[in-house]
């Protein structure tokens, strides 16, 4: 309906008609006719009516509110709506971040690594936070592997003494995570809570490496893509050939992606594999699906984080150094990448970052950092296009630069990344929100790892080859 | 413990041995595998299922190596080494994933030419999975 709405109201002559109901919004074209019906109090959503009616309003409303209805169409007045105000929606901070150690840990299982992160969140909060006041829980989660699918996010909260609040397992493949972080800010957003937990934990080192490979190849078209004998490696494989054949993009360029990663990762205690590798060692390490190989893949990686999110409001309450979040966006696609127009673009990545970039008013010459989903060194390389870093074809030639590197212009996964400081699938979207927490807030543990003067970061999360992106922009 | 179930596989042999596509009434486009809805035009169920050709071309392809293969498929990359999967854009319009079978690795590329024949997939379950799988043209 609003696509369909929105290409007839740009061809088409708009006309109102005022009812006692309310207002009705009637496009006419001339052989269809499509019809809204608006309640008096009616939002519109962005992009019908604003384009072609509403021109005289500022084009930073993200809506468009009828205010006053008395009948009477030359007398009907509409206001824009910037950002959540006027739709009594509340403005969203974050207050508190924490993150197990990613790795190997045959010790600890979901409970025990969530209590980590949780702990080190809850101590985070600078003026201290009393966790009655946690009113819900948003935890990423894959699975585990299976041993807990059902009523996970309960087990989790209960483990850490939240028995009694609305908690939800939110399941998005590897952007899980990323999309936990989105329903914690939509209910705060809403009033339904005003302090809530984004969590995020995965178990992955307990099963064998075959069961492995059976559970975690099931995230993208299972019936086709699975069945012609690919894993992840393989779909992403697929995309990177077609780019280095479509762009001349070097196997060198995914390689590089990796060295950065690995050399930031060496300088976060969090990090799973905390050292650097040479550029060398990357390029000859063994195919796995050519054209990538081992150290373009991340690994399978136990670990837990959270974030503290709440009504921006009372976030002086918990800190004086609060971090915003400015925007937010997300996008599903088509699940097999056969099924896609581009092979060489994320489109959910491109949609997401749009809606993130338009509700904060900003493009992205107004980002300072990002956390981007390196599952592999492709989806980095991808990630820099379809965010809009570079020019779609010229990811290769950014890296090469040294643009995102920590002391580039455009510094990427200054915490090492996926590649580096692991993927615990469930994990990974809260996990990056911690990392640019900390960044924004000047926190990281090693300052030889800080971006200097951070405002604005992006973090992007991305669930299979595409199928699903959460992106978030967070402002100090 | 198997990814693709007897009836999960079972419901799409139509695609599998025949190639069985979606026409779509309102725009000609043809939908493989099939969708509730045209991916084209995003407007309409209506479909009238033809048998394509089976022919087409290398849009992208990679090399699955030891490390790169499903457990169900380990087998056949020990017995035959790395194996090339591709996503072969066919003379219909649609794209589609799917092995190439019976080519030296050296010659396989983008933009080679390659019909459609009906192969064993695995055996899982105690079932030989058939389908499609791509050679040289």
């Amino acid at each position: 309906m609003p696509n369909a709405l929105n290409r007839a109201i740009r061809r088409s002559i708009a006309l109102y008609e005022i009812g006692k109901a309310g207002v009705s919004l009637i496009c006419h074209q001339s052989e269809r006719s499509f019809r809204c019906t608006l309640g008096a109090d009616a939002l519109v959503p962005n992009g019908y009516i604003r384009e072609l009616l509403f021109r005289h309003l500022s084009a930073q409303a993200s809506t468009t509110r009828v205010v006053r209805d008395s009948g009477d169409e030359s007398a009907l007045e509409l206001a824009p709506v910037y950002g959540n105000e006027g739709m009594n929606m509340k403005k969203v901070a974050i207050v508190g971040a924490g993150q197990s150690r990613y790795g190997d840990f045959p010790e600890k299982g979901i409970k025990e690594l969530f209590f980590e992160a949780y702990k080190d969140m809850v101590e985070s909060v600078d003026k201290g936070m009393d966790p009655k006041r946690i009113g819900a829980a948003y935890v990423g989660n894959l699975g585990s592997g299976g041993f807990q699918l059902g009523n996970m996010s309960a087990l989790v909260s209960e483990f850490v003494g939240l028995p009694y609040i609305h908690t939800v397992r939110v399941e998005n493949a590897c952007a899980s995570g990323g999309y936990a972080i989105i329903s914690a800010i939509m209910d705060v957003m809403s009033g339904a809570h005003d302090v809530v937990i984004a969590g995020g934990v995965e178990k992955m080192t307990d099963v064998s490496g075959t069961k492995q490979k059976y559970w975690l190849g099931v995230s993208g078209d299972t019936e086709f893509e699975r069945l012609a004998g690919t894993t992840f490696a393989g779909l992403y494989a697929l995309i990177a050939h077609r780019h280095m054949h479509q762009f001349g993009t070097k196997r060198e360029h995914l390689s590089m992606v990796a060295v950065k990663n690995h050399k930031n990762g060496a300088q976060n205690p969090k990090a799973q594999f905390q050292r650097e590798i040479t550029l060398d060692k990357a390029i000859k390490s063994p195919p796995v699906a050519y054209p990538l190989n081992l150290f373009d893949c991340c690994s399978t990686t136990d670990g837990a984080s959270s974030v503290l999110v709440c009504d921006a409001e009372i976030a002086k309450e918990f800190t004086d150094t609060p971090v915003f979040v400015a925007g937010f966006g997300t996008s599903s696609d088509y699940l097999a990448i056969h099924d896609r127009p581009e092979t060489v673009t994320l489109e959910g990545t491109k949609r997401a970052s749009k809606k993130a970039y338009d509700m904060a008013g900003l493009g992205p010459g107004g980002i300072d950092l990002a956390e981007v989903h390196d599952c592999f060194t492709i989806a980095e390389l991808l990630a820099y296009e379809d965010l809009g870093f570079c020019e779609k074809g010229k990811a290769g030639q950014f890296i090469e630069d040294g643009r995102s590197q920590i002391d580039g212009d455009m510094p990427v996964n200054a915490s090492g990344g996926l590649k580096s400081k692991g993927h615990p699938i469930g994990s990974t979207g809260t996990g990056q929100a911690y990392e640019m927490f900390n960044q924004l807030r000047g926190t990281v543990q090693k300052p030889t790892r800080q971006v200097k003067g951070a405002e604005t970061g992006l973090v992007h999360n991305v669930g299979g080859s595409g199928g699903t992106v959460a992106v978030s922009i967070l402002r100090r | 413990m198997a990814h693709v179930s007897i009836p999960m596989y079972w419901r799409t042999i139509p695609q599998r041995y025949k190639m069985i596509g979606q026409k779509c009434k309102k725009c000609g486009s043809v939908n493989f595998p099939p969708k509730g809805v045209c991916k084209y035009c995003n407007e309409s169920s209506d479909f009238e299922d033809i048998g394509l050709s089976g022919k087409g071309t290398v849009h992208t392809f990679v090399m699955i190596g030891a490390g790169g293969a499903p457990p169900e498929f380990v087998e056949q990359e020990k017995a035959g080494g790395s194996y090339p999967v591709a996503i072969v854009e066919l003379e219909e319009g649609p794209k589609v994933i799917g092995q190439i079978a019976d080519a030296d690795p050296k010659q396989v590329g983008i933009g080679m030419k390659v019909s459609t024949e009906l192969r064993k997939v695995y055996n899982e379950e105690g079932v030989i999975r058939y389908g499609f799988k791509f050679v040289p043209d």
